[in-house]
């Protein structure tokens, strides 16, 4: 059984009636690297605030480490960590980098339990991960944009989630600082812990085969498997000719490219 | 409770019933102020204020009254404000509005019938005549808040960092922040009779703004925030008998003005660190 399973999901925003997500089938199996992409408003964002429950599922089905996300979606967000895109955070939070990243466990502990010796240890063990021992003491607002997204990522992998989701998480980041970054994903992917990413910035991807999904306007017009370094090129070309023609697109969205490998069947690598 | 330090029986009880009424809002007030809250505490306090010169006026319990207005503002609002669509912000304005209209002219028409006296404590606070069972009621909430924050401190503190990544993580935050808003609307219509509903809100913000002028850091916010409203307060009461002033508007001027204070002088603090 795959860990994330979507199948025929609708979702919609309270409030309003046109589902933004429609019809939307996928199947994400542990250690899997998942890029997301397509242009703005394509929906990629609500994909992952559907998968963790966060935004209402209207129609289908959708299962997350083995729970239905409807109904138990706080088992779900406990299991499955999520870095958000947009955070602001004023310079007055009154909340070091330490205890934004020991944050990361409460979800785990449940009402009324004070974070143990253990989840300290994971919260130290995440900042040394990421490197940002010389901004524990800080305040959070306090922090460029780039030193905030790398707190957040901290924040999620003291949580040791069994899924880990990122909403372009490396928008503010250099590219060396990309990369140590994409090393610490590409080792959680190995030890069984599926990334599920959406970027638009493909450099410094591990170098290993990548499911690749490219939505738009709210349904996927691929998915499919392929090396890293051909991201950017599917990307790049389905857009464009997303543009030239309209009957092209239909059929990319039904049909999967030869030599690439087709989304639930068997995959092995 | 502070007989044996205060010879005065009237200055003993308005004492107390300051110190309390501060300790609650001030340690409210941090949550609220953090998390944007300021207009729901606002229409809370004045919903409560309605409510309460509606019960004058039926000669019944105003407080009772108050209570049951404050809890219908939090029961009709929480579900709207945990939205991330702000469209609550005309629901509270609306909700304000009528309920300043009903409390000023229910008071206006009480003047007119010449009860006016009691209706103007509704205004301003009235801390010289209070019953025994007021100050155990204050005492009471006072407790409730503090230990609402020790038990939920986890949950209270990912919610004031972001609601948001609250959620994300899988906390139960929303039944923590249901508990908050009837801890408010409780507070701000027991402590209504203390400072009155028009100056409620000062108790509910400004200690929360004094401390966060000198403190960066959650837990020195909880205790700056009721430490310093304590002592103004106390303070306040004290000047006020002393020189027989009216309390609670006298407790807000200085509350006020210390917080001018701070603002100076953190900024003064600011610029001479900048300049080592
Ligand atoms: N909170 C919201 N309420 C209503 N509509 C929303 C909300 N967030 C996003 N949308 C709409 O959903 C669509 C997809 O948005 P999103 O998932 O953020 O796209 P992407 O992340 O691919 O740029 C957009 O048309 C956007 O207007
Ligand atoms: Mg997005």
């Amino acid at each position: 059984m795959s860990i994330i399973e979507l199948e025929g999901i609708y979702t919609a925003y309270e409030g309003d009636d046109k589902p933004i997500i429609k019809d939307l089938t996928l199947h994400i199996d542990r250690s899997e690297y998942v890029v997301i992409g397509g242009p703005n408003s394509a929906g990629k964002t609500t994909l992952l605030e559907s998968i963790n429950g966060l935004v209402k599922i209207t129609h289908g089905r959708a299962t997350v480490c083995g729970f239905d996300v409807g109904k138990s979606g706080h088992e779900v967000r406990k299991k499955v960590g999520y870095v958000v895109q947009n955070f602001y955070f004023d310079p007055f939070t009154p909340f070091t980098t330490e205890q934004v990243v020991i944050m990361g466990r409460y979800g785990r502990l449940g009402l009324l339990k004070r974070p143990s010796e253990a989840d300290y240890e994971a919260a130290s063990k995440a900042i040394r991960l990421v490197g940002i021992e010389d901004l524990a003491q800080k305040t959070i607002g306090t922090l460029s944009g780039g030193q905030q997204q790398k707190v957040m990522i901290a924040h999620n992998l003291a949580k040791e989630p069994e899924v880990l989701l990122l909403d372009e998480p490396f928008s503010n980041l250099d590219f060396s600082a990309r990369e140590f970054l994409q090393g610490i994903l590409q080792d959680l992917v190995k030890r069984g812990t599926p990334i599920v990413m959406v970027s638009h910035a493909f450099d410094g991807l591990p170098d290993i085969r990548i499911h690749l999904v490219v939505m738009n306007e709210g349904r996927i017009t691929k998915d499919l498997v392929c090396p890293a370094e051909s991201v950017e090129e599917i990307i790049r070309e389905t857009s464009f000719s997303k543009r030239n023609s309209e009957s092209a697109a239909k059929r990319r969205s039904h049909g999967i490219r030869s030599g690439f490998i087709a989304p639930g069947s068997a995959r092995s690598r | 409770m502070l007989e044996p330090l205060i010879q005065n029986n009237v200055v003993c009880h308005a004492v107390e019933a300051m110190v309390f009424a501060s300790i609650t809002c001030s340690i409210l007030g941090v949550i609220i102020s953090r998390m944007n809250l300021s207009s729901i505490g606002f229409t809370m306090s004045h919903a409560a204020f309605a409510g309460a010169s509606i019960g004058m006026f039926l000669e019944t319990s105003t407080q009772i009254a108050a209570i049951a207005f404050s809890m219908g503002v939090a029961a009709l609002i929480g579900p709207v404000s945990d939205k991330a669509k702000m469209a609550a912000d005309a629901t509270l304005g609306v909700l304000f509005a009528l309920s300043m209209a009903v409390a000023i002219f229910l008071i206006s028409y009480m003047q007119y019938l010449g009860r006016g006296l009691s209706a103007g404590s509704l205004l301003f606070g009235d801390v010289v005549s209070l019953y025994r069972e007021e100050i155990y009621a204050l005492a009471a909430i006072s407790l409730l808040s503090v230990l609402f924050v020790l038990f939920f401190y986890k949950e209270i503190c990912a919610i004031m960092f972001n609601m948001k990544i609250a959620l994300a993580s899988g906390m139960r935050v929303k039944v923590v922040y249901y508990i908050l808003l009837f801890i408010i609307a409780l507070s701000v219509a027991l402590c209504l009779n203390i400072v009155g509903g028009l100056l409620i809100f000062v108790w509910l913000v400004t200690p929360a703004s004094i401390a966060s002028q000198f403190c960066n850091n959650i837990k020195s916010l909880f205790i700056a925030a009721p430490l310093v409203s304590l002592l103004v307060s106390a303070f306040g009461v004290w000047a006020g008998f002393e020189y027989t002033l009216p309390i609670a508007p006298l407790v807000a001027l200085l509350l006020t003005g210390t917080f001018g204070l701070a603002v100076l002088m953190s900024s003064k603090r600011k610029v001479t660190t900048r300049m080592h």
